[in-house]
């Protein structure tokens, strides 16, 4: 994609701006050539000869390419049974706790936010059915959300290549997924069923509410791409959509209390959590 | 005798259930079938040998309790297939109310998986 003219500075800051608004990711100068290059890729794909027009299509929303645009600056690699001791602590400690208050049958409900293609929720529902006995006795909703429209499509198919299935043994690929030629796996029909996606944008609080209070959220190395005042939005919302007492899990280097005073630190064996108090404080 | 002839038709509506016995008895060595209701599972009847129901009890359209009564009303074989019922009611009224509708056993969910199989292979008459 050589030869595209990169945009000058002024050019650059009102994208970000625009960016920023659109997603509440906030990129600055030292990512300029992060950006650059995704601009250049919906450039070319959309044929705009400059930045300046490929700029008034984008706002003026042709052929949807706000949200084509969104998908582009999206981070989505990623792999099943990634960060595994968060799986181990939700299974030998948060759904404990949580199942102290409900009676079997009751709905346990568990949000991957941010899961890109679908290996965190799909994961999510293998680690139950591997690794916890009560998996029969709750009726478990998994949802997956994404701001990126084009990776929930990805997330819907369930197909993966090898490299998102390194961490799983033969045994599981074989239980859980169906061979495809090429190297690709599909999840297995009944298992798709069980995890249902839908696109949220996490500081957009009308999106995040109309989901309701989840028991577990899952919400890793995606706060990392948000500014402070998005990242304190993002993490308002996602309080708001914890039931009292409910569990909220980062990425391992990230951490909450950085970021707002809501919730309280609880620390397990296998992993450090962040947690919605039972009682509100007034 | 092996289990490889053996079929067991899970019944259940959620997802995540079916996949979860499923696992366990095709492990076991079983063939298993799945239907997500009541209704779904009379219709998979009239097309595959079925050797064990298992079976849920509140599930959408038409539940497992009304599917027994039904089933156990046929004429010929389909009417004597072996029934056990799994839920996670666990009120002696729960159990009496499965009997009644031609459940032979009755586990109360979590179910392990090493009871699921032992319960499975008895009914189905297979040895481990």
């Amino acid at each position: 994609m050589a030869e595209l003219p990169a945009p000058t500075e002024d050019e650059f800051r009102k994208l970000c701006e625009y960016l920023y608004r659109r997603t509440g990711m906030s990129f600055t100068e030292e990512k300029r050539y992060y950006v650059e290059r995704r601009v250049w890729e919906r450039m070319a794909a959309t044929g705009s000869q400059s930045f300046a027009s490929y700029f008034a299509l984008l706002r003026t929303d042709t052929q949807d390419e706000i949200q084509q645009f969104v998908n582009a600056f999206t981070i989505n690699e990623t792999y099943f049974y990634r960060e595994d001791y968060q799986l181990k602590c939700l299974t030998n400690d948060l759904l404990r706790e949580r199942l102290s208050k409900k009676r079997a049958g009751d709905t346990i409900r568990i949000w991957s936010a941010a899961c890109s293609s679908g290996e965190e929720p799909y994961s999510i529902a293998i680690w139950l059915l591997e690794n916890w006995p009560g998996v029969d006795a709750y009726a478990v909703e998994i949802v997956g959300s994404d701001i990126d429209t084009r990776v929930l499509e990805l997330a819907g198919s369930a197909t993966f290549g090898k490299r998102a299935l390194m961490r799983l043994s033969p045994e599981l690929i074989g239980r859980y997924f169906d061979a495809l030629p090429a190297e690709q796996w599909q999840i297995i029909s009944q298992l798709r069923d069980s995890v249902s996606f839908t696109v949220v944008n996490l500081v957009e609080p009308q999106q995040t509410r109309a989901h309701g209070r989840f028991d577990v959220i899952f919400c890793r190395n995606v706060l990392i791409y948000f500014d402070d005042a998005s990242r304190r939005i993002a993490a308002e919302n996602l309080y708001e959509n914890l039931l009292p007492g409910g569990f909220i899990c980062l990425g391992h280097t990230e951490s909450m209390s950085r970021i707002s005073p809501l919730f309280e630190v609880r620390r397990f064996a296998d992993a450090i959590v962040y947690q919605r108090p039972e009682i509100t404080r007034p | 005798m092996t289990t490889a002839a053996k079929t067991i038709l899970v019944v259940d509506d959620a997802a995540l259930v079916r996949v979860y016995y499923r696992s366990i008895l095709e492990e076991a060595g079983f063939r298993v079938e799945e239907a997500l209701n009541g209704l779904e599972a009379l219709e998979t009847l009239l097309g595959e040998t079925v050797d064990l129901l298992v079976v849920d009890i509140n599930m959408p359209q038409m539940d497992g309790l009304t599917f027994l009564r039904t089933l156990r009303q046929r004429e010929g074989p389909l009417a004597s297939i072996p029934a056990l019922v799994a839920s996670t009611e666990s009120a002696e009224e729960d159990f009496a109310a499965a009997r009644a509708a031609g459940a032979n056993y009755y586990l109360v969910k979590p179910i392990e998986r090493e009871q699921l199989v032992e319960f499975a292979r008895m009914l189905c008459g297979v040895a481990a």
